[in-house]
């Protein structure tokens, strides 16, 4: 069953394509990664699938509903996570209130139950800091809990920011790098954790450089060059692809 | 959980201890400026929500204090209504302000919307000043009331017409201010308030309408101004349009930075500071905007935190375990 539909998708910046005639589908219960050189716009169809930029043309079409032109936050209500390719946690706040901030989308305690501290605001505070913990569990950051986010190494930030998102409860997780500015030793556990979130039932859109990675967790690739799809399949069949080739190494020579 | 209050607590009951003894070894002009304290206080605090939690720098908030002010006599006045009918109504007035000039100013970011409450707080007050059919214009109005006696369980009527009495009805006010926002601010609303004053386009990726929040924030803050522009009106009954003056945004925004921005006792540090200090040098009025111009500059120079944010960082090293925001909320 196909989750996200990309049709005919288009993003224009003044004369610039960063995003051409692009169409692919997401199944259920999939990982998917999104590949290409630098430049190919796939930084900037994350950014369109979750609203961040405003589509010229073409439909986003999740979970059977429509969309394309959501804000950022509507899209997150719809199921769609996100992490960013540079690092971005609130610094200053502790591991645990990134979590709890996380959970903001499912709220309910309005104004005057946080100034009241009614019974029911405080089994909320309650809940939403249990399922907090057990993300935290789930991330491998539990022992961290109350240390502040700013200060942790570059590999928990990156395990905090998928915290944060898996927080807001996603459908369809979209990871911008998540290896990226890692140590190459620690890449071993973030790849483990992107299959642990997919066993678990959630949908992932992974945007990677490191091919290796690409090719042994990946059920299904997309290759990106100028904005559009040049080739797709599973990873050998993208690895003989004569253009994949040709994007990445440039023409073969004839003669 | 520890029973131990904390530094915090102490701290509170320290300031709290002051501000009601105090008035009753000084003299009537000392209360009558504790009493304004109080007032700015108000208007601090509810600046902080909005700028030191919610991260939207508002210049504006003069204007709110001028509608809750001019509101509250005008229900009393021409309406005829008694106290409290013309302070929720007041409140109630500067806080729909506040939501209708928010939902276009929080539309925009940074020095844009800066620039868009200063304008506001600018046409407040020249509106104030030229409808003299409805606000008196340069004259002002008169007649505004001092709260109704409360009837006392034991008998009596505790009455304001004194200052000092006045003097506590606006602590009163005071306290319950910084206690709802002390609530909201470490609730798990106030946790997307601070989400957003970090990084709104992460609070935004995250589910988190940011507008909603600002608007809620926003909304919040013009109605506790509201309150001390009520509160004001009712002490002095007579008001001028001074009152809406807009460089007093300004005013408010550098007791926010000297008493700290993002912290809870900040907003009143700074405005006791900032107002006690020239009144207890005897400076000439003309001189003190240089006083104060000069004491911000020093604070943004070597203390950018304020005194709220030195103690922050003081605090811990007094044995205090650090503690997330909402551990903080389970012991208070």
């Amino acid at each position: 069953m196909a989750l996200l539909e990309v049709s005919h998708l288009e993003k224009t910046f003044g004369g610039l394509t960063a995003v051409n005639d692009l169409s692919f589908t997401v199944n259920q219960g999939q990982l998917v990664s999104i590949i290409g050189p630098n430049g190919a716009g796939k930084s900037t169809l994350f950014n369109l699938l979750t609203g961040a930029y405003r589509a010229t043309t073409g439909k986003v079409v999740f979970d059977g509903q429509d969309i394309t032109g959501c804000k950022p936050y509507q899209s997150a209500r719809h199921g769609i996570g996100r992490t960013f390719q540079s690092t971005t946690v609130f610094g200053n706040e502790s591991v645990i209130d990134n979590v709890i901030i996380g959970q903001s989308l499912h709220l309910k305690t309005g104004v005057w139950g946080a100034v009241m501290r009614t019974g029911k605001a405080r089994r909320e505070q309650e809940k939403v800091r249990e399922k907090a913990h057990s993300i935290l569990d789930f991330v491998g950051l539990a022992d961290v809990a109350t240390r502040a986010a700013g200060g942790l190494t570059e590999e928990a930030q990156k395990r905090l920011s998928i915290a944060m998102v898996l927080a807001t409860n996603p459908k369809l997780l979209l990871l911008d790098e998540p290896t990226g500015g890692v140590n190459l030793e620690e890449i071993g556990g973030l790849i483990e954790l992107t299959k642990k979130i997919r066993q678990s039932g959630i949908t992932v859109c992974l945007i990677e450089h490191k091919m290796r990675m690409v090719m042994s967790i990946s059920d299904h690739i997309i290759v990106l060059n100028y904005g559009t799809n040049i080739a797709e399949g599973t990873a050998p069949e993208v690895a003989n692809n004569e253009q994949v080739i040709e994007a990445y190494l440039g023409a073969r020579r004839v003669a | 959980m520890k029973h131990i209050a904390s530094p915090h607590a102490a701290g509170w009951l320290l300031a709290l201890a002051v501000a009601v003894l105090l008035p009753l070894f000084v003299g009537g002009y000392l209360t009558s400026i504790l009493l304004l304290i109080a007032i700015y206080s108000i208007v601090a605090v509810s600046l902080n929500l909005l700028y030191g939690y919610t991260g939207q720098l508002s210049l504006g908030h003069s204007a709110f204090l001028g509608i809750g002010a001019y509101a509250f006599t005008l229900i009393c006045v021409k309406l005829h209504l008694g106290f409290w009918p013309a302070f929720f109504g007041a409140t109630a007035i500067s806080g729909l302000f506040g939501f209708l000039i928010g939902i276009p100013a929080l539309k925009l970011r940074g020095p844009y919307f800066i620039l868009v409450t200063l304008g506001f707080a600018a046409i407040v007050g020249v509106i104030i000043l030229a409808w003299t059919g409805l606000t008196g214009g340069a004259n002002g109005l008169a007649g505004a009331p001092r709260p109704n006696p409360i009837p006392l369980p034991w008998g009596g009527r505790l009455a304001f017409d004194s200052l000092l009495n006045m003097y506590y009805f606006t602590l009163f006010f005071l306290m319950v201010i910084v206690f709802v926002c002390r609530r909201l601010v470490y609730s798990l609303i106030g946790r997307t308030f601070v989400a957003i004053s970090h990084n709104e386009n992460l609070a935004e990726s995250l589910g988190i309408d940011t507008m909603r929040k600002k608007l809620l924030s926003f909304t919040i803050s013009a109605t506790f101004s509201g309150v001390a522009g009520a509160l004001f009106a009712s002490y002095n009954t007579v008001i001028s349009p001074d009152i809406a003056y807009y460089a007093r945004g300004m005013d408010l925004l550098s007791y926010l930075i000297v008493g700290g921005a993002g912290t809870m006792a900040g907003p009143v540090i700074g405005t006791f500071v900032m107002m006690a200090i020239p009144e207890g040098l005897q400076i000439v009025p003309t001189l003190r905007t240089l006083i104060n111009g000069v004491i911000l500059l020093v604070f943004l120079i070597f203390l950018p935190t304020g005194i709220g944010g030195g103690f922050k960082t003081l605090l811990p090293r007094l044995g205090r375990s650090s503690k997330s925001g909402m551990e903080r909320n389970g012991v208070a």
